[in-house]
């Protein structure tokens, strides 16, 4: 009897994160986003140090930018990684317990990262809408250094959204899985952070680049 | 690994390939760094033909020792990659990842080694060519080792997926260093910028096409070297 009990029960959690600081992902994932940061951190010191010698050049060049788009955009960015970080804790749910009666938390993690797919999709076509008002304009990269900087800068950010896309599709494919392992659950929170990073990254450079 | 299945020969030839990065890391900083003129950059990109004439001509002897060392560097790539591919060879079954990495191994020697070619020919007879062909070959230089994203991104990126997608406990090498090497092949990408800009950060002489690339670069050599004597290590 105590045996049938114990086959009914939930599998024990591993107890070995308790007690010490739970890392998202895994630590692997850790030294890549602080490689990240650090390398945009020089991003952003160039700028400012554009700022400090070209100061009315920047200011000009600034307030040529469409700041409404890239408010949505910072906005699209923002609700995305909600919609993961949602999606991560359903998963979460759902590794718990894998019982029939919590297809429903699968599911909806599923839907959450399609969600986020798609805010990362606007992103992406408001960003092309944008670059193709100002190369209308007759504005490039040679423009003066204020638009060499947005290009290139946000060009770097949009290559890592692009990647991010590919990691969501890949995150989305693997809340659909019929079991959801603690593996699987260190991975989705490693492509999960690589998404935080992301839109981390864009606040920053959004600050920069549209606000200052 | 089990107490009867370790490889003397295989730990020793690790450290071999492991001594080959750090001695191409080595020969770099005397050649490219002290004596070549590479990083720190002499040249720019937006001199005038005449001014990379008189810049080389200067510094003659000097690029053309560090020129040798260059070379000495360079063909040192090969043992260092086929060092990792080797590692990475006994955890795949069937190993289709480290035969990618023995293709980039050899395409980045080479072209690693036409950069060294081009620096020596530049100084070979700077006063006889036309200025046109000594800035080329500076601009050739420089193309070869940063505008070459995919050769070496592609090659870190062949390195990382094994690791990551390695069943756990079967990791050729440790889970961070596939995330390291996925890090390097981003740090790479800007140098594909080379193209577009003359002048700044973007260009070949630029902290972010320039600089960014070869730091990650040598950073990238230090940290596989390492990875390899640590592997090297289960087979004392």
């Amino acid at each position: 009897m105590t045996d049938m009990a114990h086959i009914g029960a939930a599998p024990p959690l591993p107890k070995a994160s308790s007690h010490k600081t739970y890392l998202p992902g895994e630590s692997g994932i850790w030294v890549f986003v602080s490689g990240e940061l650090l390398v945009f951190s020089m991003f952003f010191i160039l700028i400012a140090q554009g700022q400090a010698e070209q100061g009315a050049i920047f200011d000009q060049s600034r307030a040529k930018l469409d700041l409404g788009l890239c408010v949505i955009n910072t906005l699209l960015l923002l609700t995305g990684s909600w919609f993961v970080a949602i999606a991560v804790e359903r998963c979460r749910e759902f590794m718990r317990d894998s019982g029939p009666d919590k297809r429903p938390a699968q599911n909806s993690a599923t839907r959450y990262f399609t969600l986020a797919l798609l805010c990362a999709l606007g992103f992406v076509s408001i960003k092309m809408v944008e670059w193709g008002h100002k190369l209308h304009a007759g504005i490039t990269t040679g423009t003066n250094d204020f638009f060499m900087y947005y290009f290139m800068f946000t060009g770097i950010h949009l290559f890592h959204v692009l990647m991010g896309v590919g990691v969501l599709l890949f995150l989305r494919a693997a809340s659909r899985r019929p079991e959801i392992t603690p593996r699987t659950m260190r991975i989705i929170e490693a492509g999960a952070t690589y998404w935080h990073l992301v839109d981390l990254l864009w606040v920053a450079l959004f600050a920069l680049l549209y606000l200052i | 690994m089990q107490s009867g299945d370790k490889d003397e020969l295989f730990a020793r030839s690790m450290r071999f390939c492991a001594w080959c990065g750090v001695a191409a890391i080595i020969f770099f900083v005397i050649g490219g760094v002290w004596l070549g003129g590479m990083i720190p950059p002499l040249l720019g990109p937006d001199d005038p033909p005449a001014e990379f004439v008189r810049k080389v001509s200067e510094h003659l002897l000097a690029i053309r020792i560090g020129s040798v060392f260059l070379m000495l560097s360079f063909a040192l790539f090969g043992p260092f990659g086929a060092g990792i591919a080797a590692q990475t060879r006994r955890k795949e079954r069937n190993p289709v990842f480290s035969y990618v990495q023995l293709m980039f191994t050899a395409s980045g020697t080479v072209v690693a080694l036409l950069v060294a070619f081009c620096w020596a020919l530049m100084v070979f007879r700077p006063d006889v060519y036309q200025p046109t062909i000594v800035q080329f070959l500076a601009d050739f230089a420089y193309f070869l080792a940063v505008f070459s994203v995919p050769v070496f991104g592609g090659w870190c990126v062949v390195i990382a997926l094994p690791i990551l997608m390695a069943k756990p406990g079967e990791e050729p090498f440790p889970r961070w260093i596939g995330y390291a090497n996925l890090w390097a092949a981003a740090l790479f990408t800007p140098g594909q910028m080379v193209l577009f800009f003359k002048h700044g950060p973007f260009s070949w002489n630029g902290l972010i096409a320039l600089w960014l690339p070869f730091a990650a670069f040598f950073l990238w050599i230090l940290l596989m070297s390492y990875a390899m004597f640590e592997a090297a290590k289960a087979d004392d």
